[in-house]
């Protein structure tokens, strides 16, 4: 057996360390990323782009509209979608099932 | 005057050209997510302890079998989302943990990752390499000694 056989089997013969008990952690000075969109509920609609989304607390219509379609300002189209169930656009409420517009 | 207004109109649309081109070239030079400006590991330090803005307080790349390791990430730039990922490993390439932290950054933001064994950490070499993004972007090295 050459030396560096018997080296290479020394390497080989040395015990492992255990590092089963080792805790670790993480935190940051940033944010973290925002909530994925909750995906819209089956469509109900004729058309294959619509599809309903249930309000949840915090929810406005221009919160939604920015989710769905990256831009606030459309929230009006989920209102003419929903004038049946949204008396007045500032005030939506937390279980309402509302039509979005395909894009 | 009306030719002064549309120079001044020309040196506008100009600038206003100049910055979304600006824009684009910093969004295809690594940036993350959709928008912001690239990402990037500026620094990793080692310590024994962190401030509140999770910077290491105590310097050093030797460490006591019973210290808690700190590893202070330092990145700048935008995203709405960047993975950090930490693997420690010991020696010959144990890996000791491995963690990662999805964050939003904003500008200057620190993150941090630690590691702490009850037992004692074993005395040797060992490394901790970081990646952003599964991509390599900082190692540093430290020792435990008796």
């Amino acid at each position: 057996m050459g030396i560096f056989d018997k080296l290479r089997k020394n390497d080989a013969d040395k015990p492992k360390a255990d590092f089963s008990d080792v805790q670790s952690g993480s935190s940051s000075t940033a944010a973290e990323p925002a909530a994925p969109l909750p995906p819209l509920e089956t469509p109900t609609g004729t058309s294959g782009q619509s599809g309903t989304y249930v309000v949840v607390s915090g929810d406005s219509l221009s919160k939604i509209a920015k989710r769905y379609y990256g831009d606030a300002n459309k929230w009006n189209r989920i209102y003419e979608a929903n004038r049946d169930l949204i008396k007045d656009p500032d005030l939506i409420h937390p279980g309402q099932r509302l039509t979005i517009p395909g894009a | 005057m009306q030719t002064r207004q549309t120079s001044l109109s020309l040196c506008l649309a100009l600038l206003v050209m100049t910055a979304a081109c600006g824009d684009r070239k910093a969004g295809t030079d690594g940036t993350v997510g959709t928008t912001g400006t690239a990402v990037r590991v500026t620094d990793v330090s080692l310590g024994r302890a962190l401030g509140a803005d999770k910077a290491v307080s105590d310097s050093t790349d030797k460490f006591r079998p019973t210290d808690t390791i700190y590893a202070s990430v330092a990145t700048d730039g935008t995203a709405q989302s960047a993975t950090l990922r930490a693997k420690w490993t010991f020696e010959d390439g144990q890996t000791v943990d491995e963690s990662s932290r999805t964050i939003a950054p904003s500008g200057r933001e620190r993150t941090e990752f630690h590691i702490a064994k009850p037992s004692g950490w074993p005395a040797g070499k060992y490394k901790v390499e970081v990646f952003l993004n599964d991509q390599s972007a900082g190692t540093k090295t430290f020792e435990v000694e008796r």
